[in-house]
């Protein structure tokens, strides 16, 4: 009787630990075939004139405009999203403690973390794109701006919660030290403790960074498209996963060679992105 | 005293009564101005939420609650209805939940218990990596590589077995004897792999990093002690993990749960390629549909009036949806941190 | 426990005119203390203390943990206000001024009491910053005024040779008997009158340790020093005036060859002679 209540046991956590492989193995083959396809599509795929011709001329063309349309948009992003950030984790981590607004706030950052990022677009659609018929002759104009904007919205929740997680990291005994010298809050906040949750905010800006370069779906309505090289922020602008949304949607199977061209940039920079954020992280938590 | 009279001699007192007052200032200034980009946070919700509701208000106001329960989508006849949309968002969010939670908690499981500890860093971060991948990417992998995939593989067994028209011409036992069950598995075009099944997969294996990510985090709360006395009692690492790790972590695991259905509630790029993106009715997992977020991505370009409108009331209904269903996620997951703390 | 009673009736509960009721001598008191109360949220952690800290001499406080020795120096020069939910009352007189009143300037007190803590805790920036960094916003000093100035208060700390010439390097490399001593000296930079040192050596050797005490000796030529300590040898080698505290209370106030040979309290006897704490 005894036996057999521990043979069915054993089965039981046998079957139970055999499942768990195979899901763990399953995540993993997924990882390796998505990453496989982008990876081999998109290297036979790449060739030099995707970095130097602009995407007008098709299947003849690149993605030149589109890359550099990105690199403005992520950095405008990041531009806008940073200080903001940056400020906005600091009060949560500094100065909400006596305040029932900073629980809430740091509750509704978590919300905005993985709210849908396509009504963020058309949020940012309605606050940027919409009103700039006020300003130029009543046609709606899309921009590099607006999109800078859509993808600092997205980028801006990452950048609160590291910055917030990473001072609240910051030992209490600093605080004292400073305060204890006679030394006022801001310069305490601006001298001492972002300068020692440095690492820690800047891995929070490169993943914010990493997760902005793959958003697509509020750049649409936003900073647009376009088939030229523009460098204009205040003119729609192409955009490398924009470019790869369009160039999949197209039935011309060239033009979808150059989408997984692009994939493969796209995805090798997100990665190393994270790759670095990583490390970065790494060596500040070896470093204390 | 010697010490205060250097002091004195270099800093006069007036010096320093002035300095205390601009200090203070700017510590206040200094104060309002992190809080109101704190503040930036609660309103950029609160003007997703009012803006689309504002622009969106047309479509409310002519189709009503209609809007909700109509399931025409028809642009020519301006006609809009949200049924299709919502089906679909719903749909492809369920079958991702079915598929992505079991795999997801044996992943947690193997990393915090079975996994020998040299292979449990690495094996995270692997997993890790596939949340960083971009959405389009799921999207354009989804298009070329995964629904041939099912259309070739997945959904002709799934026909032959389920289907009132299976490909093999053959009606299976279980549907001749439960016919109801084949209005699940139609399709209009048998060798096509676009469909709710496929989309509701290809979110599966997106939305399975981040709950796995949680349910190890949140596995890992589980203080070893309490293990360890169960260990000890003679438990199998199954009996540990079922009776003691799961009762102990259970709202917060069903928090991780709901943080994947939000994601996959909103998920626009990894399904707007899938879905086929067609507004015809049907209760089909293997029959092509829309979600709300890709109806948007595809059509608010080239959008006018009314049709802008009905977009825009499409968005903030799945601004509110996932509002709540994150809202109850973060709930979930913040009393473990209280839990945590004490 | 038997001793409640005299805890109760002991000289001082209450509000005492004359404080602790202690007589320093010719010492003037630097800083006194009337009927201070403390409280975390709803818990009485101090109550009804008054001592007066005499001039430039050491003050001990002792107790066993959690009796409220760290929670009244934190006391002397606010710097629990930067948590919320606590609270304190009564009065603590410097120069004349309560500083427990809110009118007083954080800033100017923390420019007259420093602090020295527990842990070590350089700032992330280089020796020499750490030391200028108080300074430079209390005073506007020219670049040689600057260095002489950090020069004197690592002397001061007795740091100065073993730091001379890696002035422009992280502080965080430093030892951690160096890094207190640092600390003491960024302290001391500010040329403040009284000197808070908060357990300043349990985290560091015995060696560490002797050189710190040393140079709490030497810092009183200059300084009216307040130093909390769990270690009772400690206190009986460098102070000259010892507080024992004991729940909250002040149980007695006395100089130090007192209270170490023939205290008046029951409860301060068996604190010395270790029968409890």
């Amino acid at each position: 009787m005894s036996a057999s209540l521990y043979t069915t046991r054993r089965i039981k956590n046998v079957i139970a630990m055999v499942l768990s492989v195979i899901a763990t193995g399953l995540g993993l083959f997924f990882l390796a075939w998505i990453l496989w396809e982008t990876l081999s599509q998109g290297a036979s795929a790449l060739k030099p004139q995707l970095f130097t011709k602009i995407t007008a001329y098709r299947e003849e063309g690149g993605l030149a405009n589109a890359m550099i349309g990105s690199l403005i948009l992520n950095f405008l992003g990041i531009l806008i999203a940073t200080p903001i950030g940056v400020a906005a984790g600091t009060w949560l981590a500094e100065y909400s403690r006596r305040s029932r607004l900073g629980p809430t706030i740091r509750f509704l950052n978590d919300i905005l973390l993985s709210a849908p990022s396509i009504v963020l677009g058309l949020f940012v659609y309605t606050i940027v794109v919409l009103p700039s018929k006020y300003l130029s002759n009543g046609n709606v104009t899309f921009s590099g701006l607006a999109g800078g904007v859509a993808l600092a919205l997205i980028a801006l929740p990452v950048i609160v919660r590291t910055t917030d997680e990473m001072l609240r990291l910051v030992p209490g005994t600093l605080r004292e030290a400073a305060l204890s010298l006679g030394v006022p809050q801001w310069k305490l906040t601006t001298q001492i403790l972002i300068r020692s949750a440095r690492s820690g905010i800047v891995t929070g800006v490169l993943l914010a960074l990493a997760r902005i370069s793959g958003e697509t779906a509020p750049l649409l309505f936003t900073a647009f498209g376009n088939t030229f090289t523009s460098l204009n922020p205040l003119t729609p602008m192409a955009s490398l996963p924009q470019i790869i949304y369009e160039y999949t949607k197209d039935p011309s199977p060239d033009i979808n060679t150059i989408a997984w061209a692009g994939a493969f940039v796209l995805t090798m920079f997100v990665l190393a992105l994270s790759l670095i954020a990583r490390f970065a992280f790494r060596s500040k938590v070896s470093h204390d | 005293m010697h010490a205060t009279a250097s002091n004195a001699a270099t800093a006069p007192a007036h010096t320093g009564a002035s300095r205390t007052s601009t200090d203070s200032r700017n510590d206040l200034i200094f104060g309002w101005v992190l809080k109101a980009c704190a503040l930036l946070v609660l309103l950029s919700l609160i003007g997703a939420a009012g803006s689309t509701l504002w622009l969106g208000q047309d479509a409310f106001r002519t189709f009503g609650w209609g809007f909700l329960t109509s399931a025409a989508w028809d642009p020519s006849n301006d006609q809009y209805g949200a049924l299709v949309p919502i089906m679909g968002t719903v749909g492809t969010a369920m079958i991702a939940l079915v598929v992505a939670v079991p795999i997801s908690f044996g992943i947690a499981l193997f990393l915090t218990e079975i996994a020998p500890q040299w292979l449990r860093g690495p094996v995270a971060s692997a997993i890790e990596l596939l949340a960083g991948i971009p959405s389009i990417i799921y999207g354009m992998w989804g298009l070329f590589i995964f629904a041939p995939f099912v259309a070739e593989h997945i959904k002709p067994w799934l026909m032959n077995n389920f289907s009132a028209e299976p490909p093999d011409g053959q009606v299976s036992w279980l549907v001749q004897h439960v016919p109801w069950i084949a209005k699940f598995f139609s399709s209009e075009y048998p060798f096509f792999g676009a469909g709710v099944l496929t989309a509701g997969l290809v979110l599966a294996v997106m939305i399975i990093p981040f709950i796995s990510s949680v349910m190890r985090e949140v596995f890992q709360t589980v203080p070893t002690r309490l293990k360890e006395s169960a260990y000890a009692l003679g438990s199998s690492t199954w009996e540990v993990v079922w009776d003691i790790v799961v009762p102990y972590t259970r709202t917060a695991v069903i928090g991780g749960v709901f943080l994947g259905l939000g994601r996959a509630l909103g998920e626009t790029m990894a399904v707007a390629f899938v879905l086929g993106n067609t507004f015809k009715f049907s209760w089909s997992f293997l029959e092509t549909g829309s979600s709300i977020a890709s109806t948007i991505a595809n059509q608010f370009g080239e959008a006018q009036g009314l049709q802008r409108s009905a977009l825009m009331a499409l968005a903030f209904l799945l601004f509110v949806v996932t509002f709540i269903v994150l809202l109850i996620a973060r709930l979930m997951l913040r009393r473990l941190a209280t839990k945590e703390g004490n | 426990m038997t001793n409640m009673n005299e805890v109760a009736s002991r000289p001082g509960f209450g509000a005492s005119p004359h404080a602790s009721g202690v007589d320093l001598g010719q010492v003037p008191a630097k800083m006194t203390a009337r009927d201070v109360n403390f409280y975390y949220g709803d818990f009485h952690a101090l109550k009804n203390i008054a001592m007066d800290v005499p001039e430039k001499q050491v003050t001990a406080i002792i107790g066993p943990s959690g009796c409220g020795k760290s929670t009244l120096l934190r006391i002397f020069n606010r710097i629990y206000a930067i948590y919320p939910n606590l609270r304190a009352t009564g009065e603590i007189i410097l120069d004349g001024e309560n500083i427990l009143d809110p009118k007083y300037s954080l800033n100017r007190l923390r420019s007259k009491v420093g602090m020295v803590f527990q842990k070590p805790v350089p700032f992330p920036m280089t020796i020499f910053e750490n030391v200028a960094y108080g300074i430079r916003h209390h005073e506007k000093l020219s670049r040689s005024e600057m260095e002489n100035r950090v020069e004197q208060a690592l002397r001061g700390a007795a740091l100065w040779d073993e730091v001379k010439d890696k002035l422009k390097q992280s502080a965080l490399g430093l030892s951690g008997g160096q890094q207190q001593r640092l600390c003491i000296a960024r302290g001391i930079a500010l040329k403040p009158e009284v000197l808070l040192l908060d357990e300043p050596t349990s985290a560091l050797d015995p060696i560490a340790t002797s050189r710190i005490e040393q140079l709490v000796e030497e810092l009183k030529r200059d300084f009216t020093i307040v130093i909390v300590t769990h270690n009772m040898q400690q206190a009986a080698r460098c102070s000259d005036m010892t507080a024992f505290m004991y729940m909250g209370e002040l149980i007695e106030f006395d100089r130090t060859e007192k209270i170490f040979t023939k205290p008046d309290k029951k409860q301060t006897e068996d604190y010395i002679t270790g029968r409890f704490g």
